[in-house]
């Protein structure tokens, strides 16, 4: 016999998010994941979907300034919290540096796994207990997959991107 | 003022035009579209391999809340079955329709969509379907070993290649296998479907690498005239040959939306996108080469056996190269073809060839140690100076100049060819290197230029941009000819109401897309020229022949008006060309392939089990690269497509009922940043004019070939373990011989 269960209506619950810098309520279904209440109820449809099992990094955000898989995360648990997305990095027409970086290393093909990429790469460019070293950089960014492989040419962004940041090289490994 | 002249644009590192939407999260995949009133699809998996499908209890579901109607068999509409010709544009990957009987062939196969107002309704109600099964005997989990196994289906054959090899003083007979590979584009297979009113049009927005042939498969499927079926591609998360062709849950979310008088869109998990929508397929080659001592080939025999699917015939053509590979009189390739209880396979990335030069340029290396010959001079000895197939010369082939080339950078001459005779440390170094090669072809392709009077240009054509550059290689054909600069080119692709472009496969897309937009823009060009040279023009009275263009502007008698001018003095909003380009006879005088080769160094540490690839050197002969930065950037993710092909991908099926164990990110393994070794690619430029007027044969899939042998060869060198299974794990080689 099958659970029973109530149906009618459907509860909703209210979550007040600052997203991309400003104040969001929003009303979503317990069951509702952040990913999809980003792209479906919010319309930022720059942060992607790629496995919707923390497997693959395509959905990274930044929740209170830390990376995370915004796929694995329940929107009723980021009552009060900051989101920022892809579509909150660039100032205007101005891009951010990493994804100005980005641009100019080809450090993207089919740019489906890239915002997450570039969030990722914020997120580690200001965190201080990753090291600047291309071994420790690779580690870090090892939840983001790049299926296009251009490997190479992201960790080329990120470190030309810690010198448009922070005027500092990374070390050599 | 005249716009900045841009002399040379095709062939100069060139960013991408597409890059600031990508970056930016603006650009629009499929999965980011959304319509007003748009439903959901999820679909449900069987969850056996082979049997039938008695029941279905759908009460649950149907109760969840949002659920609209749940689609299953005895709840669909009749439809057609699609020709699936290629001829005919309308080949699908997997011909039987969804919900057509209730047979299973497959884990995974679609019983049931369940549609709902949120993604979340329909999510949680599918795992509320309950289905019955009747399992059957005879489920068939994987390819058998016999030698004569499967269909045969291919067959080459040129001088006496059994007699040769009895008659050989040296002779090798190996077999090689490989685990079905999955292609993991990153954006899943996604369909948006909408009738549109007034007539009732289907639209479809889908992750697809030929929009053509989608439409004219859906044409065929619900029996419409093509003008009623539109299907768009702006933006595609990659596509490896993953997307080449339609498959059933565009069928099925069509088959919805028409049913609910409302658009529906399904994305598919990235678990049923594993299980239904093709991979590379399982291989066992057996190659046999026969030698004189000084290692001139007498003898190559690859015979080949690929897994298919229940339900429809896919031959992943594993010898296709062979028959070109080397200067040998006497070459055979058979390939057979067995069917499985998994899903339909597909081309994926250097379709057959990929897998064929695995065992191949494995059992060359092989060979070289049964001489006592460096593998590099056993290639030389035996380079075809021509097509040993047709006879014919290459148009344009430097392979000598690749594997001497990526040789020196590498710095073969100093390795020690004793196995794990080279140590670093803990650490056992290997060397090994292989060649690299993939056929060059076109298609059929047509291009709209439409020059306007605010002096920006629009170049138009229904071909796909799956992340190879596509986009910007046009801007650039189109900038290089009128002398506009790039700011000022729009580049539209992805829609079949766009002039008919080729698949976006095969590594075809640059030669046949942009000759077809050169003659577009020559024929605006002259278009121009005729409005420019008749009265009230701005050349009013001169012969259009007469008249030169230069930086976005007509110059005669030293005069200049820029487009916009000349436009604007005629009362003109612009002026449009059209233009389209085929493959013509170039193929009765020459013979066109690329070429290349990859040095590998792999570092085994036998204290902790840790076999890593250090690094890998490339030369590849692609003739002219029009965009530089893009080919290299997809040469050198093919190299990271090869090195999880070589130490870590396998689709796992269960040896017990053929379900799939590992249909997720997490289980089965691609290569990520930690997995990447230094890569270091030498793109040759010999252009190929012979080819094309730009001299350019794609760049796609070479990079692919060649990768997986020379890891594997590098782990021979390394640890005297010849693995003959890809992938390569620590398992294999840690057990014993």
């Amino acid at each position: 016999m099958l659970e029973t269960h109530d149906h009618s209506p459907e509860a909703t619950v209210p979550v007040r998010l600052t997203l991309n810098g400003a104040p969001v309520t929003v009303e979503v279904a317990p069951n509702a994941i952040l990913l999809d209440v980003l792209r479906e109820r919010l319309g930022l449809t720059g942060t992607k979907k790629g496995c919707d099992h923390g497997q693959c990094g395509a959905c990274t955000v930044h929740v209170d300034g830390r990376a995370m898989n915004a796929c694995l995360r329940l929107a009723v648990m980021c009552e009060g919290q900051a989101i920022t997305t892809i579509e909150g990095l660039a100032e205007g027409d101005r891009l951010h540096p990493v994804q100005q970086a980005f641009l100019d290393h080809d450090a993207f093909q089919c740019g489906y796994c890239s915002p997450g990429q570039i969030m990722s790469a914020v997120a580690l460019l200001e965190d201080p207990r990753v090291a600047g070293d291309v071994c420790t950089v690779r580690e870090a960014m090892s939840g983001n997959l790049c299926r296009c492989g251009a490997y190479q040419n992201i960790l080329a962004a990120i470190q030309d991107a810690r010198l448009r940041l922070h005027g500092q090289e990374g070390d050599e490994a | 003022m005249s716009p900045t002249p841009e002399p040379h644009v095709v062939g100069r590192r060139t960013p991408r035009i597409d890059g600031e939407d990508k970056l930016t999260g603006r650009a629009d995949y499929t999965v980011d579209h959304r319509l007003e009133g748009m439903l959901h699809g999820y679909p449900v998996p069987a969850s056996i391999a082979h049997g039938t499908l008695e029941s279905l209890t759908l009460d649950a579901a149907r109760a969840m809340p949002g659920v609209v109607d749940i689609l299953h068999h005895g709840h669909f509409p009749d439809l057609h079955r699609s020709p699936n010709s290629m001829r005919q544009g309308d080949a699908v990957s997997e011909v039987r329709l969804p919900f057509e009987d209730d047979r299973i062939h497959y884990h995974g196969q679609y019983i049931a969509l369940v549609v709902a107002e949120t993604l979340e309704q329909a999510r949680a109600a599918a795992f509320r379907v309950e289905a019955r099964y009747h399992r059957e005997a005879g489920v068939v989990t994987g390819l058998a070993t016999g030698d004569d196994e499967g269909e045969a289906v291919r067959h080459y054959t040129r001088g006496e290649p059994e007699l040769a090899f009895g008659l050989a003083p040296v002779i090798l007979d190996r077999t090689y296998t490989m685990a079905p590979e999955s292609h993991v584009p990153l954006e899943p297979h996604a369909t948006l479907a909408e009738w549109r009113e007034p007539d009732r049009r289907l639209v479809v927005h889908e992750s697809t690498q030929g929009v053509f042939y989608q439409r004219n498969a859906l044409a065929r499927i619900f029996d419409l005239p093509i003008e009623r079926v539109e299907v768009i591609s702006h933006y595609i998360g990659s596509g490896f040959g993953n997307k080449l062709f339609m498959w059933p849950h565009a069928v099925a979310t069509a088959a919805a939306a028409r049913l609910l008088g409302r658009p529906v869109r399904t994305v598919l998990p990235r678990q049923l996108d594993m299980m239904t929508t093709g991979h590379r397929p399982a291989s066992r080659q057996r190659i046999r080469l026969g030698a004189e001592r000084d290692g001139s080939l007498v003898s190559i025999q690859h015979d080949s056996l690929t897994a298919t699917s229940m339900v429809d015939r896919y031959i992943d053509a594993c010898g296709g190269a062979t028959p070109s590979a080397y200067a040998c009189d006497s070459v055979a390739v058979h390939q057979r073809l067995q069917r499985v209880h998994h899903g339909t396979p597909c081309p994926m990335r250097a379709p057959g060839e990929a897998s064929g030069l695995f065992a191949l340029e494995s059992a060359i290396d092989e060979l070289a140690v049964a001489l006592d010959m460096d593998p590099l001079a056993l290639r030389l000895k035996n380079y075809a100076d021509q097509d040993p197939r047709s006879g014919l010369p290459w148009s344009s082939k430097h392979l000598d100049r690749c594997l001497e080339g990526a040789a020196e950078r590498f710095g073969w001459a100093t390795r020690d060819p004793g196995i794990g005779a080279m140590r670093d440390g803990d650490e056992i170094i290997g060397q090994g290197m292989a060649a690299a090669t993939w056929f060059a072809g076109r298609q059929p392709c047509a291009a709209r230029v439409t020059l306007r009077a605010d002096g920006s240009v629009l170049a138009a054509c229904g071909t796909q941009d799956i992340g190879t550059g596509t986009y910007t290689i046009v801007a650039q054909t189109v900038a290089e000819l009128t002398g506009v600069p790039m700011a000022r080119i729009e580049v539209r692709l992805g829609d079949t109401e766009l002039p008919a472009g080729p698949l976006s496969g095969g590594s075809m897309t640059t030669a046949s897309t942009l000759p077809a937009v050169a003659a577009a823009t020559r024929d605006a060009l002259a278009a121009l020229k005729a409005e420019a040279t008749r009265a009230g023009g701005d050349f009013a009275g001169l012969d259009p022949a007469s008249l030169a263009v230069e930086a976005g502007a007509l110059v005669a008698d030293g005069r200049r008006a820029d487009f916009a001018e000349i436009l604007a003095r005629l009362g003109r909003s612009d002026v449009t060309g059209e233009g389209s380009a085929a493959p013509g006879d170039e193929r009765r005088e020459y013979s066109f392939r690329s070429f290349g080769a990859h040095f590998v160094e792999v570092r085994w540490d036998p204290g902790i089990s840790r076999l890593r690839v250090a690094r890998v050197v490339s030369h590849i002969d692609i003739g002219r690269a029009i965009n530089p930065v893009a080919a290299r950037n997809q040469v050198e993710g093919a190299i990271v497509m090869g090195l999880g092909m070589a130490l870590l991908e396998g689709l796992v099926h269960d040896p017990r009922d053929a379900r799939l164990v590992n249909a997720n990110l997490a289980d089965y393994r691609i290569p990520v940043h930690a997995d990447v070794p230094e890569i270091d690619v030498e793109l040759l430029d010999y252009p190929d004019y012979r080819f094309n007027e730009f001299g350019a044969r794609g760049v796609g899939e070479i990079g692919l070939t060649g990768v997986a042998p020379a890891i594997a060869n590098a782990v021979y060198h390394a640890t005297g373990r010849r693995l003959r299974d890809l992938p390569i794990t620590v398992e294999k080689l840690l057990a014993p011989d």
